[in-house]
């Protein structure tokens, strides 16, 4: 498996994903070669997805180092899980659930190390790099500052539209609870964002 | 709260970027983790299963050993018995009194197996086998995992089993002694 990750089949890789010429017989191609423990079609993967999953962490965390450890760890585990992967659901509704567990995985261990919770809340969090501006920054932002769990909720279901059902299966609860902190993080994002002006 | 707000914020959240470039290539990271060789779980498991079952049997055959022991004709041997180097990760260390212990019991052994009958001999030489054997094991286990508490743990024991059964050796010729004495 070495040879397959040398620079140059990291070009090739990422040749073939950049092209934007890919098609969805391509991907089931890659994920079969993928799970034959192909690397190289494993890359040409996460070329193709590594923006959907970061851009889910980043949300998430609202952290750019977090969220780039938890896409790291998102493919990863895809990589160990890749014969689990029975083409049920698209391959980015799958690693997107890998994702947010790696996400909530990531959270759950801050929790238990103390001091790197202490170290984390210390830390001036870095600032999140995307394309959003105007409204769209003001709201990104607020997103941000929403607790942990409302915000989860509130970019699962009003970001990248899942439903209740799908978001809470993800996060492990209650579809009930689901709603709840979704009602949460509306009010306090209306809290945040009449101040600046949002309605106007 | 409005319906109207509600709109909005929905309308706008639609609009945020759902896919985002990191900063920087993550795949080189990714393609170091996913090419390491796959490390057995069951490694550590298998030599922790292997040291638990050795000791315990080392420990019942011995027992057996010492409670049925008769005197039988006495042989020299030669001294086969390789022990291993102790060795640890960073959590346990031998100290010195053990050391020394061990020296001095392993120095003293083919003397004191001299004076045991054969049967005797080739159960207590079978039982340390088994018990290097376990040091050899979780050793390598060490190796992968240097600082597994459990192995360490494991290994002090079998240590420890080792020193016990060779001053079990010291004891049973002892007895063999004063039997022929009487």
């Amino acid at each position: 498996m070495d040879a397959l990750l040398t620079a140059a089949d990291s070009d090739y890789s990422e040749a073939m994903v950049s092209a934007d010429s890919h098609t969805a017989a391509d991907e089931k191609a890659w994920i079969a070669q993928a799970q034959r423990s192909d690397a190289r079609a494993f890359e040409a993967l996460y070329r193709l997805h590594v923006d959907k999953v970061y851009g889910l962490c980043l949300r998430m965390t609202g952290n750019v180092s977090e969220a780039e450890d938890c896409t790291q760890e998102a493919f990863i585990q895809a990589w160990k899980k890749m014969d689990k992967f029975r083409g049920d659901s698209a391959f980015s509704t799958w690693i997107h659930r890998i994702a947010v567990n790696a996400v909530l995985g990531r959270i759950r261990k801050s929790k238990r190390e103390q001091d790197r919770i202490q170290a984390v809340t210390d830390t001036e969090p870095t600032r999140v790099a995307t394309s959003d501006t105007g409204e769209l920054q003001d709201l990104a932002e607020a997103v941000d500052r929403l607790p942990e769990k409302a915000r989860h909720v509130f970019v699962l279901n009003a970001v990248y539209g899942y439903s209740h059902n799908e978001a809470a299966s993800m996060l492990g609860i209650a579809a009930g609870t689901s709603k709840a902190q979704l009602h949460r993080a509306r009010r306090l994002l209306a809290q945040q964002l009449e101040e600046q002006g949002f309605m106007a | 709260m409005t319906d109207k707000f509600d709109d909005k914020l929905d309308r706008v959240a639609r609009q945020l970027a759902t896919e985002i470039s990191p900063e920087r290539d993550l795949w080189p990271d990714i393609a170091t983790q996913i090419s390491a060789p796959k490390r057995s779980r069951w490694t550590p498991m298998l030599a922790q299963a292997a040291a638990v079952v050795l000791l315990v049997g080392a420990s019942s055959a011995i027992t057996y050993v010492a409670v049925k022991n008769d005197s039988g004709p006495v042989v020299s041997i030669a001294p086969e018995l390789v022990f291993e180097q102790a060795s640890f990760g960073g959590n346990y260390h031998l100290g010195p009194g053990f050391l020394d212990a061990r020296h001095g019991l392993r120095a003293e052994l083919d003397v004191e197996l001299a004076r045991l009958p054969a049967e005797t001999r080739s159960d207590i030489r079978a039982n340390l086998d088994m018990i290097h054997k376990a040091i050899v094991d979780i050793n390598a286990a060490l190796e992968e995992e240097p600082d597994n508490v459990m192995l360490q743990q494991k290994l002090l024991r079998a240590y420890r089993e080792e020193l016990t059964l060779l001053r079990r050796v010291g004891g049973l010729t002892r007895n063999v002694m004063k039997r022929n004495d009487i």
